[in-house]
């Protein structure tokens, strides 16, 4: 039950500030891919700080490398960072332009709802490395 | 207001983001991934299946006295002065390891979809924003068109974003925030290659179209 709570709170503040941020606007995040507006870039930095700060507090343990360099890391990178440049989304990002009345990320949901079902049987048939998890 | 009618300066972006995976990891004991969570609500029968046998396992105290029990069964009793070790995934102060928290509940990851458009429908209300139509703006029409070209290439992009996160093991949020920010050897690999790549692709993309 805590734990629901935690994730609707966290999703409606995380999907509240993404779009305050401008991080579901194609325009804003292409601005910032072609570094015409470097804003998104701060935030992201800033972020990023604030987090390590805040791990720092909590447990040093968090720091210790517990994620596997597999070989699906860079190809992995690679083509999710072709699709963001195209669709103007990281995974979260549909849901909440849907929530903004834009209805295009129809497409762009289904088309993450493929590709995330699509990767897990050619991992078990064709790629097979060990993540180092049990996760898909 | 105008923090409702322009987009946020960075420092407040940069404090909200940080409020939600921080809080996410104070308030479940797991890292934020949203990547990771959207594989696991498209699954729902499979994760319901695991969370129900994860539940046997991270009952730390059933699984001692199982321990116990069958110990003294094997070995008769009289082992009273030996103290239990901590049983396995929890360190010996007590405190439960990240890995041995279960995983959230189906509906939980449910309410946590649901909510993050339901923020982006306050967002859009509170800015007075809120309209519905088919095409992302005018920058993503130049570079793509409008109507079913766009919807091809969002539709396209959209299962590069969920196969390459699956491959690459996580996304903006579980490499780019909690992985990065923990200085995680893949994480800040993977951030490098997917930022790395849709700067040059962006760049590419503005200039043939320029």
């Amino acid at each position: 039950m805590k734990t629901t709570l935690v994730l609707g709170a966290g999703g409606l503040l995380l999907g509240f500030s993404l779009s305050r941020i401008g991080f579901t606007d194609y325009g804003e995040l292409h601005g910032m891919f072609i570094f015409a507006d470097l804003r998104m870039l701060w935030v992201f930095a800033g972020a990023m700080g604030l987090c390590m700060l805040g791990f720092l507090l909590i447990d040093r343990r968090l720091f210790r490398p517990t994620r596997r360099v597999h070989p699906g890391v860079v190809p992995g990178g690679i083509l999710f960072g072709a699709g963001w440049a195209l669709c103007g989304a990281c995974p979260v990002v549909p849901l909440v332009q849907l929530g903004e009345g834009k209805l295009a990320a129809l497409f762009t949901l289904l088309g993450v709802a493929v590709g995330t079902l699509l990767y897990r049987p050619l991992h078990a048939r064709i790629f097979r490395w060990d993540t180092g998890t049990c996760d898909s | 207001m105008s923090l409702l009618e322009e987009y946020w300066p960075a420092g407040l972006g940069a404090l909200a983001l940080a409020a939600v995976s921080l809080g996410t990891y104070l308030g479940t004991g797991r890292l934020l991934g949203v990547s990771g969570m959207l594989a696991r609500l498209l699954r729902p029968r499979e994760t319901m299946r695991l969370a129900r046998s994860e539940r046997g396992l991270t009952d730390t105290e059933a699984l001692a006295r199982a321990l116990e029990a069958a110990t003294r069964a094997e070995f008769g009793g009289g082992c009273d002065a030996v103290p239990l070790p901590p049983p396995p995934g929890v360190t010996a102060a007590g405190r439960p390891l990240p890995a041995s928290i279960p995983r959230p509940p189906w509906a939980a990851l449910a309410v946590f979809a649901a909510c993050t458009a339901l923020g982006g429908l306050l967002s859009a209300t509170l800015s007075g924003t809120l309209s519905f139509h088919w095409d992302l703006g005018p920058v993503h029409g130049r570079l793509f068109s409008e109507g079913p070209t766009s919807w091809v290439i969002l539709l396209l992009g959209g299962v590069l974003v969920g196969f390459g996160t699956q491959m690459a093991g996580g996304c903006t949020s579980g490499h780019g925030l909690s992985g990065c920010s923990r200085l995680q050897p893949a994480s800040l690999l993977a951030t490098v290659c997917f930022f790395g790549t849709a700067v040059l692709l962006s760049l590419l993309l503005a200039r043939i179209m320029a």
